[in-house]
């Protein structure tokens, strides 16, 4: 999977490495059982603190997202694709009905938020 | 031969004094070390009987004899067949380093094997009359394979890494990207697990390792040791794209290679039929000296880079790869 980073962006690091992996399972790019990269790989790659890294994996097995084990790293959970399907699928349909009401993405993705921080 | 989708740039040869380089040095230290061993069992013709064991069965007993001429001529000719081969490889295709380092470890390892085949084969026959009473022949051939790695090694080494050729040229313009925001850092990463050619490395340890195993030839348990080494390496790699560049490691750390990003003259995705263009899956050579990357058929990441150099690594979502790569080769201008 691709991971970014924007350290301008105002949002925490570590939250962003966060959201990409919930989003990366979320479209299948990421499956139960898969091995992160190591926090020092990906601390490297993105030329970033290794603890930023440590933290997101951290709040990701605190999700229930991973789980970390000494010697194979983090670890997907099996489990957490359940009911994934039906989530996309039916934000298939939500954008498609923002599409017809005229919505701006920025909109669409802020009465989302809205709705899902209810 | 695999396609780009683009026009393809005038051809680079300024990997060819390299490659002619190494070509002869190789070429020479393999013929030189078939040689000597023909020559130093040539000067033992009168110890020897007046035909020598060639060829030795499964009970470990000799099963075949010729003149000392002829079975001296037999190594010599291999010899000379397998290092003009490989030094025709690197004549021709020798564009990366990597390839050049392989031909110079392979030429020296090739000559000292025949070497102490053809030595440690006739000393044993020292002082004999008869050559049926030879002795056993598997520890001769262990050492065989295994004393000639040294040179092979220092020699691979001996053989300069890549020159760092940074492109002079933007990153070609129909070449895919990814939509990066200018502060953005992005890294792609993927496993791959190696193909069908982890069954034939499983294959050939079980048939090297039952060989010697039914033959009581022990030291030949070196074979299936070295393979078992070999696969293991050759289990699982990972690729990355990143703003150094592109990294293709082995989960062991070895065997690897890096792009780095400013030698990068357009990352694509191609289909690859591993036995068509490369000869087999692996870590290969194919046509036009690109280096495959090639532990299965199918989706491919294409980079070409300065230097008249070409890379080919099969993994999924390869397109990714590509786009992310031209991106931050881009950015390494």
């Amino acid at each position: 999977m691709i991971w970014r980073i924007d350290p301008t962006s105002g949002a925490p690091v570590y939250l962003q490495l966060v959201s990409q992996v919930h989003v990366a399972l979320a479209r299948g790019d990421l499956t139960p059982g898969e091995r992160l990269p190591s926090a020092r790989e990906l601390a490297e790659s993105l030329e970033l603190n290794m603890h930023t890294v440590l933290h997101a994996y951290q709040q990701l097995r605190d999700d229930g997202v991973i789980e970390l084990r000494r010697g194979r790293g983090a670890v997907v959970v099996a489990g957490t694709a359940h009911g994934r399907d039906h989530v996309r699928t039916t934000l298939a349909a939500y954008a498609a009905a923002a599409r017809d009401a005229g919505l701006s993405p920025e909109a669409a993705v802020a009465l989302l938020k809205e709705e899902m921080l209810r | 031969m695999t396609r780009t989708p683009f026009p393809t740039a005038p051809a680079d040869v300024s990997w060819r004094p390299h490659a002619r380089r190494v070509a002869l040095w190789s070429g020479v230290a393999g013929l030189v070390l078939v040689l000597g061993g023909a020559l130093v069992a040539l000067s033992w013709r009168s110890e020897l009987p007046s035909t020598v064991a060639s060829h030795w069965g499964s009970d470990g007993h000799p099963n075949g004899f010729s003149s000392l001429g002829t079975y001296v001529a037999v190594l010599v000719v291999t010899g000379v067949l397998c290092v003009a081969g490989f030094s025709a490889i690197c004549w021709f295709w020798g564009h990366a380093a990597m390839t050049r380092r392989m031909v110079g470890a392979s030429s020296v390892w090739i000559g000292a094997f025949l070497a102490v085949i053809t030595v440690g084969s006739l000393w044993n026959q020292r002082g004999l009359t008869d050559a049926a009473h030879a002795s056993d022949h598997g520890g001769v051939v262990a050492l065989a394979i295994l004393v000639p790695l040294v040179p092979a090694v220092v020699a691979a080494l001996l053989v300069p890494g890549d020159p760092r050729i940074a492109a002079t040229a933007p990153v070609r313009v129909d070449a895919a990207r990814t939509p990066l925001a200018p502060s953005e850092r992005a890294v792609w990463l993927r496993r791959v697990r190696g193909g069908p050619g982890l069954v034939v490395g499983v294959v050939a340890i079980a048939v090297t390792a039952a060989a010697a195993v039914l033959t009581h030839l022990w030291p030949l348990l070196v074979v299936p040791v070295l393979l078992t080494a070999l696969l293991a390496s050759f289990t699982e790699f990972e690729v990355r794209v990143d703003a150094s560049g592109l990294h293709v490691r082995s989960l062991l750390g070895w065997p690897r290679t890096f792009v780095p990003a400013d030698e990068v003259l357009a990352a694509s995705t191609t289909t690859v039929n591993a036995f068509a263009e490369f000869g087999g899956w692996g870590w290969r050579v194919g046509r036009g000296g690109r280096i495959g990357i090639v532990p299965r058929s199918g989706e491919a990441l294409l980079v070409e880079r300065t230097g008249g150099r070409s890379l080919v690594v099969t993994v999924d979502d390869a397109a990714t790869g590509a786009a992310l790569l031209n991106t931050l080769a881009d950015r390494a201008r």
